[in-house]
């Protein structure tokens, strides 16, 4: 009887990336026709999680249960077909068809490849019009605002008799009217006999829609329990921090008082009137959740971007464009480092030097000699371990690759370094020895802004901390001992 | 101390670069479908034999070195053979000789040479110039906007020489570069273009900051630009440069043949494209050398002699191109893949 209630049962599955412990012999279960959602910071090990529950990761160990059944699905499709199905973020519908052509599409019936019109589609339409009456199934999907597209998926899952609806951040990209009709929605989907894993890093959505809640922290379990025995959001916040002890931050000893850098009334498609002053060598941290930002904030001053506003470094105005922030001295470390950063065909001596080429060469002929011995000091200097300085980018590990790309920026000789996200996906080792070489250039007076979604990262090492929700610089906060986590997570969050 | 000296010197192993892996590899094909010719057609190994299969093409590779330049960015010039025929056919208009005769098409502007040359040469910049436009400064697809560009440039010269060819009334001096040999020898001016183009190109590719910064926009454009180069700016000197050489073929061409003939180089930006694939170079971009280019070139100029030699019909060079092109490259992809394990 016990296993008719739990639709899924979790037990103590885990998921060993090299390096690190992503899931960590988590156990919990979720009840059938339930909200249930999962909450942990960013590296807790809830994508993990939902990857491995879609098919797209396959566990190092443990079980799961789907209706009592063993579930072990080995792709998306499988999972599907099982009864799990999943609104990514990047939606899955296709804007060129009619909402009814997409609610088919992959069953179709067929007449020697033309479309048959049969009950199926009727069925279909008609599971749509009791979820959302509004959508006209004749209508084309490109017309069709995000929450819409949100809800024809769903009611495609919902039509394909699916167990488990996995929302990931689906509130990220739509307005506060459509939210309030998707949660009428999601609410509904339970006397369809549909239970929902829901994601959101909106606590107060939680509290407004969850039945239950899951919080991991650092791959690890910490909790399920009922929504309405958690206390308030500062109590989720704390079981999602823990006891984080942020004592590796030590103040600079003589804090430097020139504004390097200004900018003044930054905007574009997702900041409003950003404003602040960052000073020499100080360690700038940019926090805030996925969304909030950051990445545009981080490619708008370096150019990279579209931008209102005004941008002053070393006292001059900066005029727009990657090549000319790097002739004034800025350097970005982009937040993808394969596809923004590094050039992964080519070898580390071909990506070293690239932001720099005049240091290695005269009246635009390279001196191989100095590309080489060049190269070779920023191996050593930042520990990069490779058996030889031809060796093709994409072959190192993570943190290998983000020390190439960041031996590109620091050999572009600039005085202000941007790191957005720098040691996402790279392990606990090569974090330290990222951390060590932020603090070192610091000390050598070069100026850090780092741009992350990882609080502990920004605690560690950071000056000032700037926090943002929603392309909004909510407040600014000096790094001491007494620093309320707590209180950061309810500004980054949405709170007032 | 003496450690650290030899984990430099372990680090700086030097091992040969994918791109002299390939263009040996290809050269190893050379010489074994080189040997296999000798065997089968009588006469094939002997020097001279051997001249005419390097020079022959020398249009082609003139072709592909601009041609690799660019792909080596990621992108492709269909447009290479209407310049060529607009650029003949320009030269030649501006040369004849002006008002005399009834028939339209033997009355040009009666230029100088050289001005001629100078301005027909513009012409050529001038498709090089849309070119860039378009895929620089619009990032339109290149292959769309070449493929454009390539129509226009022979339509032009179609009006020139409405639908024929001009070729009377020309001055003396037009001929003489295009006929001009090494005396003593067979070997013609626009071979030893060809070859100091070549020495040129291997040099920029292998010594400059340029060809360097090409290879980044190929290996990753995104990138490139985020490591402060000016895209835009690459490939349209790319695009000019690739014009100007094509510009250089039609009036060496047009010399040669003495008319400006508006479906001359019919077909050679496929070629170009052959033999650039044959020599390694990635249709990805990021990957490929001239000295590759050149080994493609006379491996398909070896194979297509080859074949006329054993009394194969000339309706199946084309068949047999694609069959060598095809084999070529699956060889390439295996020797790569089987190298980076």
């Amino acid at each position: 009887m016990e296993t008719q209630d739990n639709v899924l049962e979790i037990k103590n599955l885990l998921k060993v990336f090299p390096g690190v412990r992503a899931v960590d012999d988590v156990s919990f279960d979720i009840k059938r026709n339930t909200v249930h959602c999962l909450v942990g910071e960013n590296g807790a090990g809830k994508s993990t999680l939902i990857k491995i529950l879609t098919g797209v990761y396959q566990q190092t160990g443990g079980h799961v249960l789907l209706n009592g059944h063993e579930y072990n699905p080995q792709n998306p499709r499988d999972a599907k077909q099982q009864g799990i199905s999943t609104l990514f973020q990047e939606l899955n519908v296709v804007d060129q068809l009619t909402v009814e052509e997409n609610l088919t599409l992959g069953m179709e019936d067929t007449w020697l490849g033309f479309l048959r019109r049969t009950d199926k589609i009727n069925k279909m339409v008609d599971v749509m019009k009791s979820i959302e009456p509004s959508i006209n199934p004749r209508q084309q999907v490109s017309s069709l605002s995000v929450a819409q597209k949100q809800i024809v998926e769903i009611a495609k899952a919902v039509a394909a008799e699916t167990d488990i609806i996995i929302m990931d951040e689906p509130t990220a990209a739509i307005s506060e009217s459509e939210i309030e009709r998707l949660f009428t929605i999601i609410r509904n989907l339970r006397e369809k006999d549909v239970t929902v894993i829901y994601i959101s890093h909106r606590l107060d959505e939680i509290f407004e829609l969850g039945d239950y809640v899951t919080v991991l922290r650092d791959g690890c379990h910490i909790t399920t329990s009922p929504v309405a025995q958690i206390e308030d959001r500062s109590e989720l916040i704390r079981m999602m921090i823990g006891k984080t002890v942020f004592d590796e931050y030590t103040p600079p000893e003589d804090p430097c008082q020139d504004a390097v850098l200004q900018v003044r009334h930054l905007s574009n498609h997702r900041l409003t009137d950003i404003s602040f002053d960052v000073k020499q060598s100080e360690i700038a941290g940019f926090y805030g959740l996925v969304g909030a930002g950051k990445t545009e904030l981080a490619r708008a001053i370096f150019g990279a971007d579209y931008y209102e506003g005004e941008i002053t470094f070393k006292g001059q105005t900066l005029q727009p464009g990657p090549e000319k922030a790097i002739a004034a001295g800025i350097t970005l470390v982009p937040e993808e480092r394969r596809t923004q950063g590094l050039f992964t065909i080519l070898t580390i001596r071909g990506n070293i030097p690239v932001m720099n080429m005049g240091k290695i060469s005269h009246n635009g002929f390279i001196n191989a000699a100095q590309e080489r011995s060049a190269t070779i000091d920023y191996v050593d200097r930042l520990n990069i371990s490779t058996n030889s300085i031809e060796k093709e980018t994409a072959k190192l590990s993570g943190g290998n690759q983000q020390k190439v790309v960041l031996s590109k920026c620091l050999f572009a000789d600039a005085d202000l370094l941007m790191l957005d996200e720098p040691t996402r996906g790279i392990d606990v080792g090569a974090k330290s020895e990222i951390y060590s070489i932020i603090r070192e250039l610091s000390r050598e007076g070069k100026t850090i802004m780092i741009f992350s979604s990882e609080l502990p990262e920004i605690m560690n090492v950071c000056d000032t901390i700037y926090l943002m929700y929603d392309g909004v610089l909510k407040d600014v906060l000096k790094n001491n001992c007494d620093i309320d986590s707590e209180n950061i997570l309810h500004i980054v969050t949405g709170g007032n | 101390m003496a450690t650290r000296q030899q984990t430099h010197e372990s680090l700086l192993t030097k091992k040969m670069s994918d791109e002299s892996y390939i263009t040996l590899f290809m050269v190893g094909v050379l010489v074994a479908v080189f040997s296999a010719a000798s065997l089968a057609v009588p006469n094939f190994y002997l020097p001279q034999n051997i001249l005419n299969l390097i020079t022959n093409n020398w249009y082609i590779v003139i072709l592909g070195i601009g041609v690799t330049f660019i792909m080596i960015t990621g992108n492709f010039d269909m447009s290479v053979g209407g310049t060529i025929a607009l650029t003949g056919v320009l030269a030649v208009y501006f040369s004849q000789a002006s008002n005399v005769s009834q028939n339209a098409l033997a009355n040009g502007l009666g230029l100088p040479y050289g001005v001629a040359v100078a301005l027909a040469l513009l012409g050529a910049l001038a498709v090089g110039g849309i070119n860039a436009f378009f895929i620089a400064q619009l990032k339109v697809p290149s292959i769309i906007v070449t493929l454009g560009t390539m129509m226009l440039a022979r339509g032009v010269a179609q009006v020139i020489t409405q639908g024929a060819q001009r070729n009377t009334s020309l001055p003396a001096v037009f001929g003489v570069v295009g006929s001009w040999t090494v005396p003593g020898t067979s070997i013609q001016l626009s071979v030893l273009i060809m070859v100091a183009l070549i020495a040129i190109a291997y040099f920029v590719e292998r010594k400059t900051v340029f060809a360097r910064r090409v290879y980044l926009i190929g290996a990753n454009p995104e990138a490139a630009r985020l490591s402060g180069i000016n895209v835009g700016r690459y490939l349209t000197i790319l695009y000019l440069v690739n014009a100007l050489l094509a510009g250089i073929t039609g009036i060496l061409l047009a010399s040669e043949y003495k008319a400006g003939i508006s479906s001359r180089a019919m077909g050679y930006e496929f070629d170009a494209l052959v033999i650039v694939l044959l020599g390694g170079v990635s249709i990805m971009g990021g990957f490929g050398s001239v000295l590759g280019m050149f080994v493609g070139a006379i491996i398909l100029s070896v194979v297509t002699s080859a074949a006329t030699g054993l009394l194969l019909s000339p309706d199946w060079q084309f068949t047999l191109k694609s069959v060598v092109t095809f084999i070529a490259i699956l060889g390439q992809r295996f020797a790569l893949d089987k190298r980076k394990g």
